[in-house]
């Protein structure tokens, strides 16, 4: 592609200006409506994480604790792979995605939130509980279990505390500026700024991916020290991209649903939004049975014993269940052409998706509660729903006010002329 | 009437259509076909030819023109359905036949102290058929909807066709459309901007 000069770039975007489809009503958030769900989000997220903290105290500190990091790993991995596909469609020069980028910047800008909620079951189990959750964290279990004190160079509060830091830094700073630079170009119509964004996401992509496989590890893999997995960083960020893709696709719905963004995302978008929601899907579960597959085949004790505990017994519903709802459901809806093009449809099962991503980190975490000897009875699972209800409710609140402290859409974006006009030919 | 439409395709040695009009000379039509010298002539023609409601017709050109598909009427095509259909035979091929070797052919046969029949390596070769089958059928069907391969089309003999890959574009009905009539089609095919028409012949 020829550069053009800065006369006609000019002429270009004065045209997209001066489309009534880029009007301020319809690219800012209703601003009373924005304010008052964010509260009432908010409100309802602090009423559900102080039920889960009674719940410590009535059901125990691992059921509180699991719970409780059910919830924040949806949420993480949901923002991690927001932040994902954000520097992919940078480094790709993605086009028709220029009017939809806002909200995965939004969503991606909320990673450090989910990891710093993530802290306090951290803290909390270290300092008080010792080990209620991840059994590591007990200071006598590496000398009790061989195989812990062989892993304590890696599974120790020191490392845990710097690596956390580490990946505060990395995907609080490089979400932050991502949104920033997209946020200034609203504002200064720069479109090198465009290139910026472009070369920081070139260095901060690898960077991430392998953070979020060793948070994947810290957090999840490490509740049953002795289980271990190499594909579980992208089993972990294949369900992230799912539930991103899916959030993205439910705030346009329902934005709208209430009048904005009318024209800017048209069936055209939101079927290209399907396309990457079913192709993640398919691809979380190639990931999910691959990992299976090899660890059935392997058949090495440290391994089998974590898949047994999820796909045989009490747990084994929840397995098939993930299996048919998270790959096979979606796959048979997500397929017809005109399912990803209606606004409703796309959305119903953009919002299945979610769904089964949270059943996805209740199938990681939860049965370590069936671990040693205590099971939790049905009637328990009040805790999970507060705790589910508490950091989502945490979580959407402030997306919701992320989401109308900016126009909807990037302003000023090199690529909105190429979006504005996207069609899918096929 | 698709099973004689495929065999006059295909085999035109054993079946071949009965032509309902013929030329002067007495051979018979096969349609007629019009040039278009320009691309918004052609695409306005193809809009009106859609609207007088011509069923057996196409539209040649030398280069790809978006939105054609909407002017010509074109409805999407079934290809998927097809694929659809072969993935699930693919799935069901390769899941029997697992099945039937570990499970019922060869059972005493213990691989790696596996179970017989276990499904876990089932799953790839199911996977991979049904990914084979697909594109089998993506392929060859796209090429049986299109009417390929085949031997030589009537058009081939006109000299004049050969321009549809240089710069002039083509309107043709073939006889075989229900409102086809050679003299008619001929006046509605000038009167919406053809340069030329002429009767194309069954070769």
């Amino acid at each position: 592609m020829s550069q053009i000069g800065a006369e006609s770039y000019e002429q270009i975007m004065a045209g997209v200006a001066a489309d009534p489809r880029m009007d301020r009503d319809n690219v800012s958030a209703p601003a009373g409506a924005a304010a008052s769900l964010s509260r009432l989000l908010l409100g309802a997220g602090a009423a559900g994480l102080a039920i889960t903290l009674v719940g410590g105290f009535v059901l125990g500190a691992q059921h509180a604790l699991a719970s409780y990091v059910v919830a924040v790993g949806a949420v993480l991995a949901a923002s991690l792979g927001a932040l994902c596909m954000l520097m992919i469609f940078h480094l790709v020069n993605a086009g028709w995605v220029a009017t939809t980028r806002r909200q995965f910047e939004n969503l991606a800008s909320l990673a450090p939130v989910a990891l710093l909620l993530m802290l306090p079951a951290l803290l909390i189990d270290l300092v008080v509980t010792k080990g209620a959750l991840w059994e590591w964290m007990n200071p006598e279990a590496a000398a009790n279990d061989f195989l812990i004190g062989q892993k304590a160079a890696y599974l120790n509060p020191v490392r845990l505390l710097v690596f956390f830091v580490l990946y505060f830094a990395l995907w609080g700073g490089v979400s932050h500026r991502l949104r920033a630079l997209s946020v200034e170009q609203d504002r200064t119509g720069d479109r090198f700024l465009t290139m910026k964004a472009r070369f920081m996401s070139a260095w901060a992509l690898p960077l991430t991916a392998l953070t979020v496989a060793f948070a994947g590890f810290d957090y999840f893999m490490s509740i049953q020290p002795h289980f271990f997995s190499t594909m579980w960083g992208v089993y972990i960020f294949a369900g992230g991209v799912c539930a991103a893709v899916a959030i993205v696709i439910l705030t346009f719905c329902f934005l709208q649903f209430v009048g904005r963004m009318q024209g800017l995302v048209t069936p055209e978008h939101y079927h290209d939004l399907g396309k990457l929601l079913f192709a993640f899907c398919c691809f979380w579960a190639y990931i999910g049975f691959s990992q299976y597959f090899l660890i059935w085949y392997a058949n090495i004790p440290e391994e089998t014993f974590w898949m047994l505990e999820r796909t045989t017994g009490a747990w084994r519903g929840t397995a098939i269940f993930l299996a048919v709802g998270h790959f096979g459901i979606p796959f048979f809806f997500l397929m017809p052409r005109t399912v990803k093009r209606r606004p409703l449809f796309i959305g119903i099962g953009a919002a299945w998706v979610l769904f089964m991503h949270v059943i996805d980190y209740v199938w990681i975490v939860r049965p370590v509660l069936h671990h040693g000897g205590h099971a939790p009875t049905p009637a328990s699972w009040w805790l999970d729903i507060a705790a589910i209800v508490g950091v989502f409710g945490i979580f959407f609140g402030l997306y919701v006010i992320r989401l109308g402290s900016v126009s909807l859409t990037p302003m000023r974006d090199p690529k909105l002329p190429e979006a504005l006009k996207h069609k899918n030919y096929v | 009437m698709v099973i004689t439409d495929l065999l006059a395709d295909y085999a035109p040695f054993l079946f071949s259509r009965k032509a309902k009009y013929a030329t002067e000379a007495g051979e018979p039509i096969w349609g007629v076909m019009a040039q278009f010298d320009d691309v918004v002539n052609a695409y306005h023609a193809a809009e009106k030819m859609r609207d007088a409601g011509f069923k057996h017709w196409d539209l040649h050109a030398p280069f790809p023109i978006h939105g054609i598909e909407e002017a010509m009427g074109i409805k999407r095509t079934i290809l998927p359905f097809i694929v659809l259909g072969a993935m699930f035979t693919g799935v069901a091929v390769a899941a029997g036949m697992q099945w039937w070797i570990t499970a019922v052919d060869y059972t005493g046969f213990t691989v790696q102290g596996k179970p017989y029949g276990a499904w876990q390596p089932f799953a790839m070769i199911i996977f991979e058929i049904g990914v084979l089958f697909s594109a089998f059928a993506s392929l060859f069907g796209m090429l049986m909807l299109n009417g390929l391969p085949r031997w030589n089309h009537p058009l081939f003999c006109k000299d004049r066709f050969l321009d549809s890959s240089d710069d002039k574009f083509f309107v043709v009905v073939e006889a075989r459309d229900p409102s086809f009539n050679p003299e008619q089609t001929s006046r509605f095919l000038r009167e919406i901007g053809a340069t030329a028409v002429e009767l194309v012949e069954d070769a």
